[in-house]
């Protein structure tokens, strides 16, 4: 392997990383706040759908990220009205967005575009190209988000209620702290930022829209999630490992040495692995997932 | 008898299904606006989807083979919920079935043993997800998400692999006839649906009528309290991933070996994927009740059956009815749902 | 002219969401600078009233006024905001936040998003604790302080926010005589400071010691309001009871026989690693009600646990009728005779979701009189015996098939007890049996418990109610940090003896 290969490696890593870093961040935002979901591998389908909606519409790719972060928020609200507000179960709204997406994005595709299965898309966000492959302005902005979330996080009153409310609504509660709204939030920031990581596969990375995109990135974010101990500083080392398996997989796969599905698994195996391990040091917030009521 | 027959009224949670109801019309009602959105006629897909699912003969038999698969993810999601385990890993368990039927019955020609290898395979994919759950603490949403995802790559290979077909390599080798289902009548439905329905009717005995299935809804409702009562709930637990993956072995094993005229996984495992997740949208329209799920299995096969001639009469994509299934459960999530419908129609 | 209160309550009607009434009416008022005292049993709706005093619940009718002005709370900031802050019985406390982020969570006093800046709150928490003269240390994880510490930044987290109304609901119920006096040191220092102190508690001797006037509840009614220096005891007891006779338990004397429970050195951890039961020894006999005494939280719940086979001993043996039980399973101890009525009702001792029959026979549901064949209940054998437990304990319940949930929590407790006995032991654990229980439920399994124990069934008996323990028990345990302090006849000692052992001191010390 010859140092252009790892520079393209690195490269196609970081491009794979961002949907991904973006994605847990959100999800660490949230669950520290409280609100569990696993709605976001439909919410990056349909974001990219409707991202790539909003970029062709407007001629431009800024406005197709930011069609991404609408329908982030769209669905980060109606989670958190379910699950905040009505006090619902935090698994089974996500269970039916996946499931909506997969029926949205394909019946869009031919509806909309009248093609079936894949759309190119015809407005993308400008990237540099260079020799190593193409790299996005997404990248260092991903990066700036991670680190202001976790420095807004752990740093800021913000961040310090927000995680009174993951950890303990009720003292928050006592002392005028209004969870129902900063869990709501949090809900709609992280499935903002899922929104956002769609946005960019289609519109910015992979410049194609189809039906089956999201290639489970929503759920290895989860993961990885996990795997960071709910900080998004770890989360944005883990998100870059995981685009790095993904590109080690693609790169590998066309020299034949093992069958491919085998290096495709790979990334899977090893957050199967990791999270295995690391599980028992991996505290997650006390409130996660557990709905507050006063009385 | 008596008492077991008013045990099987009083678990039927008449709420609870009128939620389902509203659910199902709510989704119909979103799907419609979503077709006059896209320039549909509602009317007119709606009747197609209705005809093309039970207008004929051949119609409700394809309505009940499509119903089939799905009540046995369903029970998977089901019994692991009921023991306080949201297991999305029917998916996985699935696949491994399939494969199991094409390699065993392969290997010698009987439905039996295809079948039981089908319920062993899917029994034991599930078991990591089951372990990591009780030893090490692994969420199993987390775990169950990663399994599949791996036996959808291991299985593929196989697929394209190992067992291509040499005459039509995007497929498996067939089933061979002697080990392949019996059809009912002259009609494409497969003795699975009958099986399908006994596991339903056997999983509602075991969840209600034995000591196990006690212990498994005490774990389910309170570990704490089913461990002073003297359960295990990691037994429990292991126990009901290990039923579960049984079912989807089942299902996957019954969706190759009973289904005219393929007999086979066909290109992109497209006859064997996703039909988990559905599991998890049946579950939950059952209200994780076997037999609720009979009837949501069956519903959600008419949608799936009608498909076709809606495509055909309306030109409406098939995947119309993943929208309204999706918004199925999102409003099936929706807490109080009935208390909630019942306000606005004293409002109104 | 006559002063206008501080505080008043007129007329708060508390309905729950499940159709509880809480309140019927309650009219109380506080005046500036006193510390006033809420007396009531459990469940007369003290804290569902101070609850709405201080925004966590909305009154169902009424209405507030502070210093003569009508307020309408919203939520706990409104009434922080008027000056009104409450400590609650579970702390609520960030448990991986120091104190410090703890108390200034909420007003941490700059923007959002800016950097949290802690030097000014830092002063102002050394100043407040160098007055009231007591010491919280600031930069610790909460998880890692004693409850007593972890109360005291309650009190300072409101003290930070100025309040001048104070509530405090059952402060003492965790804390050591010793440390009772000090916080009342405190307390006495607030009110000369002029502020303004609510004292919840069901304590006799706490309210008389002081406070200057006591309103008492029952059943979500006031009863009156009376002033400390006028009133007594007895006064108190009747008004809170509402019956001159304090329960009366009819306890014959007799011979306990042969040891049916034996400990022999037994360590025991708790959830956080430490030694929660430390060489314990003692047995319990036939026709004996053993008690332990003690502050919850002394290591009598993972004594308990670690006897029922909920939690694995680290030394020592557990023996039930000449048998080492040590460790086994539930099931296996109830098969040996054991019974256990556990001190969390609602988490441990019944599954609210199921039906009144499928907890019923909880525990019980591998025995044979249940079955139909091997491995499966025949509900209506099931739901005959429940039936005839609902009869015998005079349970109050809408039928066998209704949830468990529907049931009050007198009722729910009697379940137990039923079903508990009904496995036909030879040895009772009963596990505060009567918390939160009402009174003619509390009497009726106390006097179930002594006749158990008249049968010549042996009865140990956990729980943080001292007179229960003084009433029924023919010998005791007063349990401080794991061990006892002493194990004696409740006859031979006196009330005061019994306190120095709770906070600490040893039985043969207390005479030198």
């Amino acid at each position: 392997m010859d140092i252009g290969s790892i520079i393209s490696i690195i490269v196609t890593s970081l491009m794979a990383m961002v949907p991904i870093v973006l994605t847990s961040v959100g999800a660490v935002w949230s669950e520290r706040a409280g609100v569990v979901s696993i709605g976001y591998e439909g919410v990056l389908l349909m974001s990219a759908f409707f991202g790539a909606i909003v970029a062709e519409l407007t001629g431009s790719g800024v406005m197709g990220l930011l069609g991404g972060i609408a329908t982030g928020i769209v669905f980060g609200m109606l989670h958190g009205v379910l699950t905040v507000y009505l006090k619902g179960n935090h698994v089974i709204p996500g269970i039916g967005i996946n499931l909506l997406a997969l029926g949205v994005v394909p019946f869009g595709i031919l509806a909309y575009w009248g093609t079936a299965g894949q759309h190119q898309v015809t407005v993308t966000l400008w990237s540099w190209q260079t020799k190593y492959g193409k790299i996005s302005p997404m990248i260092p902005v991903t990066i700036a988000i991670a680190i202001i979330t976790w420095w807004v996080l752990f740093k800021t009153p913000l961040g310090l209620r927000v995680r009174a409310v993951g950890e303990n609504p009720e003292a928050a509660d006592a002392l005028g702290i209004n969870v129902e709204k900063y869990r709501f939030w949090s809900t709609v920031y992280g499935h903002a930022l899922a929104g956002l990581g769609g946005a960019y596969m289609s519109v910015a990375w992979l410049g194609v829209v189809q039906k089956a995109m999201s290639a489970g990135r929503g759920f290895i974010a989860l993961a990885n999630m996990v795997f960071s101990g709910w900080n998004p500083l770890v989360a944005l080392i883990g998100g870059w490992l995981f685009g790095f398996f993904d590109a080690l997989a693609t790169w590998l796969a066309p020299l034949h040495i093992v069958p491919g599905q085998f290096i495709l698994m790979l990334p899977y195996i090893m957050t199967l692995i990791i999270v295995a391990g690391i599980i028992g040091k991996a505290r997650p917030p006390k409130w996660d997932g557990r709905p507050y009521k006063r009385e | 008898m008596k008492s077991s027959i008013s045990d099987l009224i009083a678990a039927f949670n008449f709420k609870a299904l009128l939620e389902s109801l509203i659910a199902i019309v709510i989704g119909f009602l979103i799907g419609a606006l979503v077709l006059l959105a896209f320039g549909y006629d509602p009317a007119v897909a709606y009747s197609a989807l209705f005809g093309g699912a039970l207008g004929s003969t051949n119609s409700i038999a394809s309505t009940l083979a499509y119903s089939t698969p799905i009540m046995l993810t369903a029970l998977t999601f089901a019994i692991s919920a009921r023991t306080g385990i949201f297991n999305i890993g029917a998916e996985g368990s699935f696949y491994f079935g399939a494969i199991a039927a094409v390699i065993f019955t392969n290997i010698w020609a009987n439905m039996w043993f295809g079948l039981a290898m089908g319920i062993l395979l899917g029994a034991l994919w599930s078991l990591p997800a089951a372990f990591l759950k009780v030893y090490r603490g692994v969420h199993e949403v987390i775990s169950t998400i990663m399994l599949n995802w791996i036996a959808w790559f291991f299985v593929f290979w196989l697929v394209v692999g190992p067992y291509a077909n040499p005459n039509d390599p995007n497929k498996t080798i067939r089933i061979p006839e002697s080990a392949r289902l019996p059809l009912i009548g002259n009609t494409n439905l497969s003795i699975a649906f009958i099986i399908a329905i006994i596991m339903a009717v056997l999983s509602y005995y075991l969840l209600w009528h034995t000591v196990f299935g006690f212990g498994m809804r005490a774990s389910g409702l309170n570990p704490r309290a089913a461990r002073y009562g003297g359960v295990d709930p990691n037994k429990a637990i292991i126990w009901s991933f290990i039923i579960g993956g049984v079912m989807s072995g089942l299902g996957g094993a019954m969706k190759i070996m009973g289904e005219p005229p393929t007999y086979a996984i066909s290109q992109g495992m497209a006859n064997v994927y996703g039909f988990g997740f559905d599991g998890i949208g049946v579950a939950l329209v059952g209200r994780n009740h076997p037999l609720g799920i009979i009837f949501a299995a069956i519903f959600f096969g008419m949608l799936r059956a009608g498909t076709a001639l809606m495509q055909i009469e309306a030109q409406v994509p098939l995947e119309i009815i993943k929208v309204i299934q999706g918004i199925i459960v999102i409003t099936i999530a929706v807490p109080g749902l009935y208390d909630l419908v019942k306000n606005v129609f004293k409002k109104g | 002219m006559k002063e206008v209160p501080i505080i008043e309550m007129k007329g708060i009607v508390k309905v729950y969401p499940d159709g509880t009434k809480a309140l019927k009416g309650v009219d109380f008022s506080v005046k500036q600078g006193e510390i006033h005292g809420l007396l009531g049993e459990n469940g007369a709706g003290k804290t569902t009233l101070m609850k709405i005093l201080s925004g966590m619940l909305h009154p169902t009718e009424g209405k507030i006024y502070v210093r003569g002005k009508e307020v309408r709370f919203k939520s706990p900031a409104d009434a922080l905001a008027n000056g009104i802050g409450m400590v609650h019985q579970h702390f609520t406390l960030v448990e991986v936040f120091d104190a410090l982020h703890n108390i200034i969570l909420g007003m941490e006093g700059h923007g959002l998003l800016s950097k949290i800046n802690v030097d000014k709150a830092r002063e102002k928490l050394k100043k407040l604790m160098e007055d009231l003269n007591f010491r919280v240390p600031l930069d610790v994880p909460v998880e890692d302080l004693p409850v007593g510490v972890q109360q005291r930044i309650e009190i300072l987290k409101m003290l930070f926010r100025d309040v001048d109304v104070l509530i405090l609901d059952e402060p003492t119920a965790v804390l050591t005589p010793i440390e009772v006096e000090e916080l009342f040191a405190v307390l006495r220092k607030l009110k000369a400071e002029g502020k303004t102190i609510i004292f919840i508690s069901h304590k006799l001797n706490e309210v008389m010691e002081l406070t200057d006037r006591v309103t008492v509840l029952r059943k979500g009614e006031v009863v009156g309001t009376v002033k400390t220096s006028e009133a007594t005891p007895q006064l108190l007891a009747r008004m809170m009871v509402g019956r001159d006779v304090v329960l009366r338990i009819q306890k014959p004397p007799k011979e306990p026989g042969e040891p049916i429970l034996r400990i022999e050195n037994l360590w025991v951890k708790g959830d956080r690693g430490e030694d929660a039961v430390k060489d314990l020894a003692f047995e319990v006999r036939a026709g004996e009600i053993f008690g332990i005494a003690g502050v919850e939280g002394n290591g009598q719940t993972e004594l308990i646990e670690a006897i029922t086979g909920l939690r694995r001993p680290e030394k020592g043996r557990i023996i039930l009728n000449d048998r080492d039980i040590t460790g086994r399973p539930p099931k296996e101890l109830y098969d040996a005779g054991m019974a256990h009525i556990p001190e969390d009702r609602t988490r441990m001792g019944l599954i609210l979701d199921m039906t009144v029959t499928e907890n019923a026979i909880l525990g019980l549901q591998w025995r044979k009189e249940f079955q139909r064949w091997v491995g499966t209940v025949d509900w209506g054998k099931a739901k005959r015996h429940t039936e005839m437990l609902i009869n015998e304990f005079e349970i109050v319940a809408p039928g066998v098939d209704a949830p468990v949930k529907s049931l009050s929590g007198g009722n729910q407790q009697k379940l137990i007890v039923a079903r508990e006995v009904s496995k036909k032991p030879v040895l009772i654990i009963a596990s505060q049996p009567t918390r939160g229980v009402d009174v003619a439920s509390t009497e009726y399994i106390r006097n179930y418990l002594v006749k158990l124990r008249n049968e010549g069934k042996a009865v140990l008996l956990v729980s943080a109610d001292l007179d229960e323990i003084l009433q029924l028990s023919d010998r005791m345990g007063i349990m401080y940090e794991g061990e006892f302090m002493g194990i004696v006849k409740p006859e031979e000692v006196t009330t005061e003896e019994i306190g120095m052992m709770m906070g600490g001191i040893k039985y043969e010390e207390l005479n030198k």
